[in-house]
């Protein structure tokens, strides 16, 4: 009996060995069988998903801290339809809350392909239709009623301007791709945009941690001084209302630093409706007219010429001419803007009365390769390099040109022939405001990223000019425009500038009344801090010399950006500030 | 004297059910000691999986508060914005100071304020770190690691 209870538990445990091991051979045969590696690779594809993280686009701001750029969350709105269970309530909801027909809601939602699981109904949902969405949902839930199962909100970013029209020039937009277009969300694109990262997220709560922190896009701090900036559209825009104007510019910079305080030009839009682009502009360069539209750069080129004249040595202020109303250059007679002759003038006379023969002659005593040597310095005919996107470059003709011949010489000193943005004007100018030396304009002051703030410093761009020589003509153009008593004047201030008048160009030749009215000019004279161009396109009012319709403009631009900026009259040493306003609580309410 | 000497050897020998008794014993230890790992691991990966949820639950808690930080900025900065702020300040009864109104007095040592460090505008999330893999990985995985790489150094 014994013998055969061991024999059968013998057998007994040799076939339950026999078939532990089969079975786990067999486990090891399938483990790292063809078909295992099949199921684990199809396995490993829901245990996570390939997700595109783009970062929040950087953010604009003006040199005090105020939001010019920001972003706001909206929702694309979509519907699962293998959870949805009733389509008409869908319809009839959506298209109730969302601006759409019952229609279209219900079209897209059955006539989308067998295959789809996820449709969406409309993306850019703003957050209040989606917070009366989720109410309605919300209701629909504690009723324990699920007509509206299937119904999703994703929400992502759209940049947003809270200043709407303010700088719309300056700033550019961004199309609902996340593409900057146009100034600075065009320029510096990549930087706000930041780096958007594919990232493999695992479904395991384990692994969560593996999900990397994508950096947001840098953000911007721009030169610009808003509460200026307002101040110049306003003013420019009262401007062309006053005189009859189609289009204007106006540029307010520091020449020491080259930080672009105001940039305004006309027409402007609201960014937050970017579509409105095509019903605003003909075309790109009409964009910002300060950077994409090359003028006749008209009398305020006398400037420059005097300049190189005064460098080179051929004239001193006091070299006198005697202006007989007219000078042949090239074989071709050149006469004063009024046709008249002025007699005996000094250099500051010259300017003064904006003598083109005086010019033409200056430029005959220094020759062509010194007068387009001293331009091209100056930055004529080359891009100033500001960091805006879409600038124009002008136009100089120079000599070995196939359209420029010897009469050039004497039209282009005192403007004539001479195209030019009302940037690269300003920059010219800001090289005698700035004791000789330019420097490259720019909008950016400052990058944060990742806590840390970089300044950007500026960038030297060429001393065209000797200090004296840029001291010499600041105090000819002060006198000059005292002696006129300009209409760009500043009690308290001394202003140097000069006034140019151009006519524009047409069809067969220059418009006998179509002009561009211009200033170029900066304060306080005895050390300048702001320089500024006044660009008025087309005064149609009356008035339409530079004198009359850029000098005023300019001057209340000044008035109102020295009381901005802090910065006291020439009289008062450095080391003043603003401290207080003359008028009583009783007065100011 | 072979029978007596074996006779010793049987007097020696432990009872058969001592040694059942030492096998079964045995046996059951290691029951004990596998089922007190299993509970162990499947205690620490419960909570490791907790703690993953958690994180993930987080995460997007942090990504909603920046949407709202975001949104708040640009609602905010549309309440100030320049024009809005101009018609608030008319309404108040200010006006745009004259240039006659303006007192400038002389500071020694004044230098004109720079524009400052925007605070508000400073990315002040802390860096990214990783937990150290000894705190996240599983039994199986650490297993896994040694039967591939063999033991760390």
């Amino acid at each position: 009996m014994r013998q055969q209870y061991i024999a059968r538990s013998t057998v007994l445990a040799v076939g339950l060995l026999v078939v532990s091991i089969a079975i786990i051979v067999q486990m090891f045969r399938i483990q790292n069988s063809e078909a295992a590696k099949l199921f684990l690779s199809q396995g490993d594809l829901y245990a996570g998903e390939f997700q595109m993280f783009h970062p929040e686009r950087g953010e604009i701001y003006d040199r005090q801290g105020h939001l010019l750029a920001g972003n706001r969350t909206v929702y694309e709105v979509g519907v699962s339809l293998n959870d949805m269970k009733d389509v008409d309530a869908m319809a009839y909801v959506l298209g109730t809350y969302m601006d759409m027909t019952f229609e279209e809601v219900y079209d897209k939602l059955t006539d989308s392909p067998e295959s789809w699981t996820y449709i969406v109904i409309k993306d850019y949902v703003d957050a209040e239709t989606v917070t009366a969405l989720q109410e309605v949902l919300q209701q629909l839930e504690d009723a324990e009623d699920n007509r509206l199962d299937g119904l999703g909100f994703k929400p992502h970013y759209q940049r947003s301007y809270p200043e709407q029209n303010l700088a719309s020039n300056v700033l550019g937009f961004v199309t609902r791709d996340g593409r900057g277009y146009f100034g600075i969300e065009e320029k510096y694109n990549d930087l706000l945009a930041g780096n958007p990262v594919q990232v493999w997220v695992p479904r395991d709560p384990n692994k969560a941690i593996d999900i990397p922190k994508v950096p947001n896009g840098t953000t911007l701090v721009l030169t610009l001084n808003r509460d200026l900036q307002a101040k110049v559209e306003n003013i420019l825009d009262e401007s062309l209302i006053e005189y009859g104007a189609k289009n204007g510019a106006i540029i307010v910079m520091d020449p020491q630093t080259g930080e672009i305080l105001a940039m305004a030009t006309t027409p402007r839009m609201n960014l937050n409706n970017y579509t409105d682009y095509f019903q605003v502009y003909d075309n790109g360069s009409q964009y910002n007219r300060s950077i994409g539209m090359a003028y006749e750069a008209g009398s305020v080129v006398k400037v420059l010429t005097m300049a190189a004249a005064l460098d080179t040595g051929a004239v001193t202020p006091q070299t006198s001419f005697v202006d007989t109303g007219s000078i042949n250059v090239g074989g071709i007679t050149i006469q004063n803007w009024d046709r008249q002759a002025w007699g005996q003038q000094d250099m500051t006379g010259c300017l003064q009365h904006s003598l083109n023969v005086c010019m033409a002659w200056i430029a005959t005593q220094m020759g062509s390769p010194t007068f387009y040597s001293y331009m091209e310095h100056f930055g004529l005919g080359h891009p100033t390099g500001v960091d805006l996107s879409g600038e124009a470059m002008g136009r100089l003709k120079v000599p070995g040109d196939s359209d420029w011949y010897p009469v050039d010489l004497g039209t282009n000193a005192f403007g004539q022939g001479v195209t030019v943005t009302p940037m690269q004007m300003l920059m010219a100018v800001s090289a005698i405001a700035n004791d000789g030396k330019m420097v490259t304009p720019h909008m950016l002051y400052a990058m944060l990223r990742d806590g840390h703030q970089y300044n950007v410093p500026s960038q030297y761009a060429g001393s065209p000019i000797s200090e004296q020589t840029a001291r010499t003509l600041t105090q000819m153009l002060t006198v000059s425009l005292e002696s006129e008593s300009s209409l760009a004047l500043l009690p308290g201030y001394r202003v140097a500038g000069k006034t140019g008048t151009a006519r524009k160009a047409g069809v067969g030749g220059y418009s006998e009344r179509r002009y561009q009215a211009v200033f170029a000019g900066y304060v306080p004279a005895s050390r300048p801090r702001l320089v500024a161009v006044v660009v008025i396109d087309e005064p149609s009012a009356g008035a339409y010399y530079g004198g009359a319709v850029a000098a005023p403009v300019f001057a209340r631009i000044m008035a109102g950006a020295l009381r901005l900026m802090e910065i006291p009259p020439d009289d008062l040493p450095d080391g003043t500030g603003l401290v207080h306003s003359a008028a009583s609580p009783e007065e100011l309410g | 004297m072979q029978i007596q000497a074996t006779r010793i050897i049987h007097a020696y020998r432990q009872a058969p059910w001592r040694v059942q008794r030492q096998y079964v014993g045995a046996f059951l230890l290691a029951v004990i000691v596998v089922a007190l790992v299993s509970a162990l691991y499947l205690d620490v990966t419960a909570r490791a999986a907790l703690a993953g949820r958690e994180i993930q639950e987080l995460r997007l808690g942090i990504t909603a508060i920046q949407r709202s930080n975001a949104d708040l900025e640009t609602e905010l900065a549309g309440l100030t914005s320049s024009t809005t702020m101009q018609r608030r300040a008319l309404e108040l009864g200010y006006r745009p100071v004259k240039p006659g109104e303006l007192d400038y007095v002389f500071v020694p040592g004044y230098v004109a304020p720079e524009p400052e460090i925007l605070l508000a505008a400073v990315d002040i999330t802390t860096p990214a770190y990783r937990v150290p893999k000894d705190y996240t990985e599983s039994l199986l995985e650490w297993l896994d690691e040694r039967i591939k790489f063999g033991a760390a150094p």
